[in-house]
């Protein structure tokens, strides 16, 4: 098998520098391997050389977040390595982010495979996470090799473009990111069983991690809904014709806002209806079953209500991504309060 | 009720001048099985290939697979739908391992989802279907046949070939038969009534897309406003359900072998009691959902006195919250639940795997992700999808998804997505 050609990045101090004196130094780089590099040598045994080691100081990357990391990236990418390891850093909260960051960039600025390990309660775990491979190790330097080891066999199968398990069995922090993988048996059979040790109160593990979404607290009661301006919002899939604002049918990443100034009711042949995830025959016939203008009007003019807001809002909700929903819901929301609307009506389907 | 399936294991399949089984070695005759197809005025024209485990060989646009199944003793096959109405699920039925009927689209103005067998390379390993020789049906729709019409037709002469199929092993001796044998829900023998009872709530349709007149899906009917129905599982088994005319990431096959079916009696009489089988649809409605919901778990909690559900779902996501109400309502009656899901997530990220959040569903099993990107590598030959034969000839990138065979919602695939 083909020596792999590994760049280890250490801050100051494993890079044995110095300690806090020399937080400040910049960016420099070391042939072969350097300080606690030596152990990723050792753990890398024939499969790999550490054909440089990239040192910087952990308050100068803290201190020039922008710069510093692309300093980094050009002496990695001189080095032309075929994999990175950055750290560990155990509990340094800053030289946890300045492996994350680097990392991060290696793989999407560089395309090279990177890992770095760290404490669970480091802040570049959180961070970081999501887009790099984190080992696990302790608070303290105490199990070098030990952990090193653990980082560089992620690493080789990383290099090497290999399948990766589930973060239990080979030792990351879960990404949270799902990808399709064959098992022994089939889903009705691992269902059964799943079932059977529910059943029999032991504890199980869920193939879908249950979620954890934030509760949102509800707004407090409108108390005068004469004074209340009013909006209709809706996922519904309720577009004008054409579709002007090309609302996707399914998996939306945009919404549309719609002038209703004038309209005591929705014409039917003015809307259409794209959502793709219902039957929706019926909303077509009648746009109001989606977006009561018709009953809003009424009561605006009795009084009932003290306006109708002249914007209706308007997207599908269906297989749209919490990241796209979040945003598209936040910038109604700013949009519906910089117009003085007090409550919405919000409708599903 | 008892049915028995008397399996004949078929290694070899040609065409020739008759159609019979000797041995292991099945031969067609394709000209008398086209002229009975084409006997459907909705049909202008029937073409038929086969093609065998390890060929390079990718079949295209398919709509369906379906187990060659014939019964015997005078019973009816596939009742409602292409033989008389009469109950199924007893009784002996002829089955073949090793084949199977692919059904393709030919509707080319208005293609459906364009789903895809590979006979060899790295998709073939993701789906049962690769491993069977296939009679490909491709049937092109006589003028002015309409979408639902001509849909109505490819799935009936799909049946009509597993039936002719299967009844070419004649009267042989079968290879091996399958006992199919559960009493009543409540008649349990004294030394198993500590065993937990377990009942299994299969959504079969979604009413997302409402269904045709002509399209039968149990017993022939098209199931719509169907409230929750218990049946026994043998029925299931023996053709008393056909998938709908777009049921997605679910099959017909998987359905006559259903996987669920036969996990929960591989364990009966062992771990569990199988305590029945209840049918719901997903519902277009609230109120229709809320009340199917509440049904569903009155039949599993007070009708079969089960102890535990398995729940499965058809189609996209408004089956999948339908699916978690029925089963939050039975969790709430003490029911122990696990649900086969797909993963939702259309970024790849574990937040949206799932949409629903319902505490005491927490024993959740799924079939993979559909949308996850996937190479598959250049195929000598076509069938199936003549109007794209270049397109699917070469290399391509497609999704898990349109795998026919690689995601079975009711449980017979052996994908799952991964949290890493």
């Amino acid at each position: 098998m083909q020596t792999l050609r590994v760049v280890c990045y250490l801050n100051q101090f494993f890079g044995q520098l110095g300690g806090e004196d020399k937080a400040g130094v910049g960016p420099q780089v070391m042939p072969g391997a350097v300080g606690a590099a030596r152990a990723v040598q050792q753990a890398l045994g024939e499969a790999g050389t550490v054909v440089a080691t990239v040192l910087c100081g952990d308050n100068y990357v803290a201190e020039h977040p922008d710069t510093a990391v692309a300093e980094l990236l050009q002496l990695v990418a001189a080095q032309h390595p075929d994999l990175v390891v950055a750290g560990p850093a155990f509990l340094a909260g800053r030289y946890g982010v300045a492996c994350g960051a680097l990392c991060a960039g290696v793989q999407t600025q560089l395309t090279v495979p990177a890992v770095t390990g760290m404490h669970a309660e480091n802040p570049g775990v959180e961070l970081y996470r999501r887009q790099v491979y984190i080992v696990p190790t302790g608070a303290e330097a105490t199990r070098m090799l030990d952990e090193v080891r653990r980082l560089v066999s992620l690493g080789l199968k990383l290099a090497r473009r290999e399948p990766l398990g589930s973060p239990t069995d080979e030792g990351y922090f879960p990404r949270g990111l799902t990808h399709n993988t064959l098992v022994d048996d089939n889903a009705a059979q691992r269902a059964t069983a799943m079932l059977l040790a529910k059943l029999a109160g032991q504890q199980i593990v869920s193939e879908v991690p249950l979620p954890d979404f934030p509760q949102i607290p509800a707004p407090p009661p409108i108390k005068e809904l004469r004074h209340t301006t009013i909006a209709l919002v809706t996922d519904g899939g309720f577009v004008p014709q054409g579709n002007p604002d090309r609302i996707e049918a399914l998996a939306a990443t945009r919404y549309g806002a719609y002038n209703i100034q004038g309209q005591q009711q929705l014409d039917p042949g003015q809307y259409d209806n794209v959502h793709r995830g219902y039957d929706t025959t019926y909303v077509k016939q009648d746009p109001h079953r989606l977006l009561p203008v018709d009953v809003a009007r009424e009561f605006e003019q009795q009084g009932t209500i003290g306006k109708l807001h002249e914007t209706v809002y308007s997207t599908t909700g269906v297989a749209t991504t919490l990241a796209h929903s979040a945003r598209m819901g936040r910038e109604i929301a700013a949009q519906l309060r910089a117009a003085g609307v007090d409550a919405v009506i919000l409708t599903s389907t | 009720m008892r049915l028995e399936l008397h399996w004949s294991q078929v290694e070899t399949f040609t065409a020739g001048t008759t159609t019979r089984l000797v041995g292991k070695a099945l031969n067609v005759n394709l000209d008398e099985l086209r002229a009975l197809l084409e006997a459907d005025v909705r049909l202008q024209l029937v073409r038929l290939d086969l093609t065998a485990p390890g060929d390079s060989c990718r079949i295209g646009r398919v709509v369906d697979v379906l187990a060659p199944r014939a019964k015997v003793d005078g019973g009816e096959d596939f009742p409602g739908v292409l033989g008389q109405l009469r109950r199924a699920g007893s009784g002996r039925t002829r089955a073949l391992t090793g084949v199977a009927v692919v059904v393709t689209d030919q509707q080319l103005e208005n293609p459906g989802s364009l789903a895809l067998i590979d006979m060899s390379g790295p998709a073939a390993a993701l789906t049962a279907f690769a491993h069977t020789h296939n009679m490909v049906i491709s049937a092109w729709p006589a003028p002015g046949v309409g979408r639902s019409e001509y849909l109505g037709a490819i799935r009936l002469a799909g049946l009509k070939a597993a039936v002719y199929l299967a009844q070419a092993a004649g009267d042989v001796e079968a290879d091996a038969v399958e006992v199919f044998d559960l009493p009543a829900p409540m008649r349990v023998p004294v030394t198993l009534q500590h065993l937990p009872r377990v009942a299994y709530v299969f959504q079969i349709h979604s009413h997302q897309r409402p269904t045709g007149i002509d399209e039968g899906i149990l017993y022939g009917d098209p199931v719509r406003r169907m409230l929750p129905t218990v049946v026994h599982p043998n029925e299931i088994l023996d053709g008393a359900i056909v998938r709908g005319f777009m049921g997605r990431h679910a099959t017909t096959y998987a359905i006559q072998n259903h996987p669920v079916v036969r996990a929960l009696y591989a364990q009966h009489g062992h771990t569990l009691w199988f305590a029945g089988v209840v049918l719901t649809v997903a519902q277009a409605t609230e109120p229709e959902r809320v009340r199917s919901a509440c049904l569903a778990a009155g039949l599993v909690a007070y009708v079969l006195g089960a102890d535990g559900a398995l729940f499965t779902k058809i189609g996209g996501g408004a089956p999948h919250v339908d699916m978690a109400q029925a089963a939050a309502q039975c969790e709430a009656l003490g029911v122990k639940t696990t649900l086969i899901v797909e993963d939702m997530s259309t970024d790849g990220s574990q937040e949206g795997m799932l949409l629903f959040n319902f505490p005491g569903l927490d024993a959740l099993v799924n079939v993979g992700s559909g949308q996850e990107r996937v190479m598959l590598p250049a195929m000598e030959s076509v069938i199936g999808a003549d109007d794209m034969t270049p397109t699917l000839q070469s290399a391509l990138q497609t999704s898990y998804g349109s795998i026919c065979g690689a995601i079975e919602q009711v449980g017979a695939s052996r994908l799952m997505a991964l949290v890493q």
